[in-house]
C-alpha cells in the first residue's frame, strides 16, 4: 500500500511510509527514480499504523513491592485456582521446562540433514520411523515419537508454504549441491508417512475417540500436508523408485530391493488409508499390503541405525504445554506385529460393507471385533466404525431400530404392515384417526426416540473393551429411560389393537418386551465384561453370578413369553384359510433367532447360577482367598458392585438383605449354620445336586444355541468368531462339572474343623487358561 | 513501601502483560495470574521468545551479507508457566497502544 502512494511524490512517501512504520527499507533513492504518475491528485487511504505497545521496565519496583509482601501472601487473579496452578509448567526445572538447557547444551542439533547417506543407514531411518509411528498408533504422542526424526522437522519446520519447499533444506541448496538420491528416497518416504499420520488423524477425530487415552492427535501446531492431495505423494515415492531402478545408480540389489519394498508398502499403506476410498472398492485397499510387509520384516537386518536422526531437543521447538518427555522406544519386532496386526484388523473391517443389511448381523460384528485379540488399535476401530456410520451405510431403506424390531418381535405383525403408512388421517384434525393410522404414527414416534439410544449402544460397540464395559452402564441408563416411555406408546398400541379388534394378534406390550430384552442383554454383557477383565475379586465370584443368574433369567422369561406369541401366530398363519405361507416363513425365521436368543438367555442363566452356587460354597470351605478390608463394609461393597444398575428398573437390585440370604445360605462364616457340614458333607444332598442340574442345564441350553447355528444367531458375518464362543461356553459348563465332582469327593465325609486337601485355582486373564474369558471356572487341584 | 502499598501495586499487574527476562537470557510474554513474596510469576497463555544462537546469527551475516541482517527469534507456545523469582532478571510490563492505561508505574 504504502509503496503505491509512495510513487506520488518524494516527500510525500516519506510521511507515508514514516507513518507505516516501515522505514527499514527505504532509502531513499527509490521514490526519486519512480515515474510520476500524470494528473491524479494524491489521495492517501485513511491508514492509521497499529499503536505499538510500550514496555516498561518495573524491575525494580516490582521487586521492591514482592519483598514487602507478607510470606504466604498471594497477590492473584481472584478467578485463579490453586488447582489452577498446579498445573503450571515451572520454568528452569530441568524435569518441567522443556525449554531449560543444561549448561553448556546447544538448543539445536549439529545433525546435518544434508550430509550423504548410505543406503543401509536409509534402510535404518525408514525403520526406526515406522518404530515411532507404530508407537504412536498405540497411543504416545507426536512429540515423543515421529516428531523426533531431524529429518521430519525439517520438512515441518519452518512451515513450507508451497510442496516444494518441503525439503530438507530452505531456501537454495547451498554451494549448488545436488541432493543425492539417498536423501530423496528418504524425503519421499518421509513425506509420504506425514501424510499417512495426517489421514490416520482425520480418520480418527471424525469418529468417537478419547483424546490422549487412546490417541494423540496433537500435531503441536506442525500442518501434516492437510491440504496436499494424495497422488502428490504417490508421485513422489513413484519418483523415488525410478530414481532407485536407474542404472546409472550403483546399489548393492539387495539394499536397493529393501529400500523399493519399503517405498512400495508406504505406496500401498498411505492409498489404503486415504479417506476417500469408495465403499465397494475396500476390499482392494487392505489385503495386498499384507503382501508388501514381509518383505521389510526380512530386509530390517540390512539397515545401519542411525541415532543421530532423532533427537529429544526438537521437543524444544514444539508448541507444548507440557514437560519434556523422553523417546518412546519400540523394538523392530514389536512395531511390526503391531503393524500387521492393523492391516488384518482393517482388511477385516472391511468384511463389514460385504455383511447383509441387518443390524443384529451389525451388532454381532460390533461385537467380535471388540472382542479380537490382541484388541485393535484406534485407527482399525476408527476405520470400522466409519464404515459403519458412513452415509450408505446408515441410509438403509429400513432404519436399523426398525428392522431391529421386525425381526425379533413384530414379524408380518399388522404393527408394522406397510400399508399403515399409506393410509391418509382424516381432513378434519378434530375426528379420531383411524386405528392403522395410529399404528404408523406411533411407531415413527417410536423408532424416533430410539435412534439415539441405538447410534449411542453401537458407538459404545466400537471401542475397547474396557470403555465398552463402562459405556454400557451409561447406554444401559439410556434404555432404561426408553423402556418406561416405551411403555406409554404400548398402552396406546393396545387401544388401538383393541379398536381394531385384533389385539390377540399383538404380544403384550411390544415395544416394551424389545426394549427390555435388549438392556437385559447390555447388562448381561456388562457383568461378563467385569469378569472378563477382572474387575471382581474372587471372593465377590458368588455375588456377581449370582447376580448375572437373575438377570439373564429374566431375560428369558420375555424371550419366552415372545416366542410363545410368535408359535401362535405362526399356527395361525397356517391356519389361515388360504394359509398365508409368506408370513409363516416370516414368524418361522424369527423363532429361529427367538429361539437361539432363549437357548442364549438360559444357558447364561443356568452356568451364572451353577458358578454362584460353586463360590458360594467354595468360600465356606475357604477354597478362596478374602483379603482383609479393614476400611469397608459388605453393604457398601454391595452398593458399589451395584452402582451401575441401581436406578433400573426393572431390573431393581436386590436390596442388601435379601441378597445376603441369597449368598449366604449357611448364614455368615463366622456363625455357620450347623447344618452346613451336614449338607455339603454328603455328595447325595441338594446342595452338590442342584448345582450339577444347573449345569447340566447350561450345557443343554449351549448345544441348542450351537445346534441351531450362526444364521439362527444372526452372527452369519463372523460365524468362526461365534462359534469359539459358543464352544467355550459349553467347555466352561464341562470344566464347571468337573470342579464340582472335585469339591464334592473331598467334601465327602468331612466334618466341621476338617482340611480338605484340595484348593480352588482361579484362571486369571488372558492367561489363555479360561475358556470363555466371562466365565472364570476355578480349577480344582491337591493341596 | 508498606504491604497495602506493594498489595496495590502489584494487584495492578493482574491480568496485564508482562514480559520476564530470565537469567537463561530467554523471554516469557504472558498474563500474570499470581505473584508471591519470592518473587514467583504465574503468567498464562505464554510464549517464550529465545534469542537466536550465535552460529544462526553469523550465517543469516555471511549469507546476506549485510552485518545488521535480522534474525528472527523463536518462539513457541508454552500456555501456564510459573517463572520461579530466583530466576527472574528483567520485568517489563506491556502497555497497549490503544488508550492509557490505568497502572500506576
Amino acid at each position: 500500500m504504502a509503496e503505491n502512494h509512495a510513487a506520488a511524490s518524494g516527500s510525500a512517501a516519506d510521511a507515508i511510509i514514516n507513518l507505516d512504520g516501515s522505514t527499514s527499507s527505504k532509502d531513499g533513492t527509490s521514490s526519486d527514480t519512480r515515474p510520476l504518475p500524470v494528473g491524479l491528485p494524491l489521495r492517501q487511504a485513511l491508514h492509521h499504523p497499529a499503536p505499538q505497545p510500550k514496555y516498561h521496565d518495573i524491575t525494580e519496583k516490582f521487586e521492591r513491592a514482592c519483598s514487602a509482601l507478607n510470606v504466604g501472601q498471594l497477590v492473584k487473579d481472584e478467578y485463579f485456582t490453586l488447582f489452577e496452578s498446579i498445573g503450571a509448567l515451572e520454568i528452569m526445572d530441568p524435569k518441567m521446562d522443556s525449554g531449560f538447557l543444561q549448561p553448556g547444551e546447544t538448543l539445536e542439533d549439529d545433525y546435518d540433514t544434508l550430509a550423504p547417506l548410505l543406503p543401509e543407514e536409509v534402510i535404518g531411518i525408514m525403520d526406526q520411523l515406522l518404530c515411532y509411528e507404530m508407537a504412536w498408533h498405540t497411543g504416545y504422542p507426536l512429540s515423543q515419537t515421529l516428531f523426533t526424526s531431524m529429518y521430519i522437522d525439517k520438512l515441518l519446520w519452518p512451515e513450507p508454504h508451497t510442496f516444494e519447499q518441503a525439503q530438507f533444506y530452505r531456501g537454495g541448496l547451498p554451494e549448488e549441491r545436488k541432493l543425492d538420491v539417498m536423501l530423496e528416497v528418504l524425503r519421499a518416504y518421509c513425506l509420504a508417512l506425514i501424510k499417512c499420520c495426517d489421514f490416520v488423524i482425520a480418520k480418527i477425530t471424525g469418529r468417537d475417540y478419547f483424546e490422549e487415552e487412546d490417541f494423540c492427535t496433537h500435531t503441536y501446531n506442525r500442518v501434516l500436508f492437510v491440504n496436499t492431495p494424495m497422488d502428490v505423494f504417490l508421485r513422489e515415492l513413484d519418483a523415488a523408485m525410478e530414481g532407485l531402478e536407474d542404472i546409472e545408480f550403483s546399489i548393492d540389489q539387495a539394499l536397493r530391493k529393501a529400500l523399493v519394498s519399503r517405498l512400495n508398502f508406504r505406496k500401498h499403506f498411505l492409498t489404503a488409508l486415504d479417506l476417500d476410498c469408495p465403499l465397494d472398492h475396500l476390499e482392494k485397499y487392505w489385503p495386498p499390503i499384507s503382501s508388501t510387509l514381509t518383505p521389510i520384516n526380512t530386509t530390517h537386518q540390512l539397515g545401519k541405525p542411525v541415532p543421530g536422526a532423532f533427537s529429544t531437543k526438537l521437543q524444544r521447538r514444539l508448541a507444548s504445554t507440557v514437560p519434556p518427555r523422553p523417546i518412546v522406544e519400540l523394538s523392530f519386532p514389536d512395531a511390526f506385529s503391531n503393524l500387521k496386526q492393523l492391516c488384518l484388523d482393517c482388511s477385516e473391517a472391511t468384511r463389514f460393507t460385504t455383511l447383509p443389511p441387518d443390524p443384529l448381523e451389525y451388532q454381532s460384528f460390533l461385537w467380535a471385533y471388540a472382542s479380537r485379540s490382541p484388541p485393535p488399535l484406534p485407527y482399525s476401530r476408527s476405520y470400522l466404525a466409519s464404515l459403519l456410520f458412513h452415509p450408505t451405510t446408515l441410509n438403509a431403506s429400513t432404519s436399523f431400530p426398525l428392522s431391529d424390531l421386525h425381526t425379533i418381535l413384530l414379524p408380518a405383525s399388522p404393527l408394522i404392515d406397510p400399508t399403515n403408512w399409506t393410509l391418509s388421517p382424516p381432513l378434519n384434525p378434530m375426528l379420531p384417526k383411524p386405528p392403522r393410522i395410529q399404528f404408523a404414527l406411533l411407531i415413527d414416534e417410536f423408532i424416533d426416540r430410539v435412534g439415539a439410544p441405538y447410534l449411542e449402544f453401537w458407538t459404545a460397540l466400537g471401542q475397547n473393551r474396557c470403555r465398552l464395559r463402562r459405556m454400557l452402564g451409561h447406554v444401559i441408563l439410556a434404555w432404561d429411560q426408553l423402556q418406561s416411555d416405551a411403555g406409554l406408546v404400548d398402552e396406546d398400541i393396545h387401544r388401538a389393537a383393541s379398536e381394531l379388534g385384533i389385539r390377540d394378534e399383538i404380544i403384550e406390550f411390544p415395544l416394551s418386551s424389545w426394549t427390555y430384552a435388549k438392556k437385559l442383554w447390555m447388562v448381561e454383557k456388562m457383568v461378563l465384561l467385569g469378569f472378563e477383565q477382572d474387575i471382581y475379586l474372587p471372593d465377590e465370584y458368588a455375588a456377581q453370578y449370582s447376580f448375572l443368574s437373575s438377570i439373564s433369567a429374566r431375560r428369558r422369561t420375555v424371550l419366552s413369553n415372545l416366542t410363545t406369541h410368535l408359535e401362535t401366530r405362526h399356527r395361525a398363519f397356517l391356519a389361515s384359510a388360504p394359509p398365508d405361507l409368506q408370513s409363516a416363513h416370516e414368524v418361522e425365521e424369527s423363532i429361529q433367532h427367538v429361539q437361539s436368543l432363549l437357548a442364549d438367555a438360559t444357558g447364561i442363566s443356568a452356568l451364572a447360577d451353577a458358578l454362584s452356587r460353586f463360590y458360594t460354597l467354595a468360600l465356606y470351605l475357604r477354597l478362596l482367598p478374602s483379603p482383609t478390608r479393614p476400611f469397608s463394609t459388605e453393604t457398601l461393597r454391595y452398593e458399589l458392585r451395584m452402582k451401575p444398575f441401581l436406578t433400573l428398573q426393572p431390573p431393581e437390585v436386590l436390596p442388601f438383605d435379601e441378597f445376603m440370604a441369597v449368598v449366604r445360605p449357611f448364614g455368615p462364616f463366622e456363625n455357620l449354620d450347623p447344618g452346613f457340614w451336614d449338607a455339603v458333607s454328603r455328595p447325595e444332598v441338594r446342595v452338590w445336586g442342584e448345582m450339577e442340574k444347573s449345569v447340566k442345564t447350561a450345557k443343554e441350553a449351549f448345544a441348542k444355541v450351537k445346534r441351531l447355528g450362526a444364521k439362527a444367531a444372526r452372527a452369519e458375518g463372523v460365524e468362526k468368531h461365534w462359534a469359539k464362543e459358543v464352544q467355550g461356553a459349553l467347555a466352561s459348563c464341562v470344566a464347571l462339572g468337573v470342579a464340582v465332582a472335585g469339591v464334592r469327593s473331598a467334601a465327602k465325609g468331612v466334618k466341621k474343623g476338617d482340611e480338605l486337601g484340595v484348593r480352588v485355582e482361579v484362571p486369571v486373564m488372558g492367561s489363555g487358561k479360561r475358556y470363555a474369558e466371562g466365565w472364570v471356572v476355578g480349577r480344582v487341584g491337591k493341596k | 513501601m508498606d504491604n497495602s502499598e506493594a498489595t496495590f501495586y502489584l494487584s495492578q499487574f493482574i491480568g496485564k502483560n508482562l514480559r520476564i527476562h530470565t537469567t537463561d537470557n530467554r523471554i516469557f510474554g504472558g498474563q500474570m495470574k499470581c505473584t508471591d513474596k519470592d518473587r514467583n510469576i504465574i503468567l498464562a497463555l505464554t510464549y517464550e521468545y529465545r534469542a537466536p544462537a550465535e552460529a544462526e546469527i553469523r550465517r543469516a551475516v555471511e549469507a546476506s551479507g549485510n552485518p545488521t541482517a535480522p534474525v528472527s527469534w523463536n518462539s513457541r507456545y508454552v500456555g501456564l508457566v510459573v517463572v520461579p523469582g530466583a530466576h527472574v532478571k528483567k520485568i517489563e510490563f506491556e502497555e497497549s497502544g490503544y488508550g492509557k492505561s490505568v497502572v500506576v508505574l
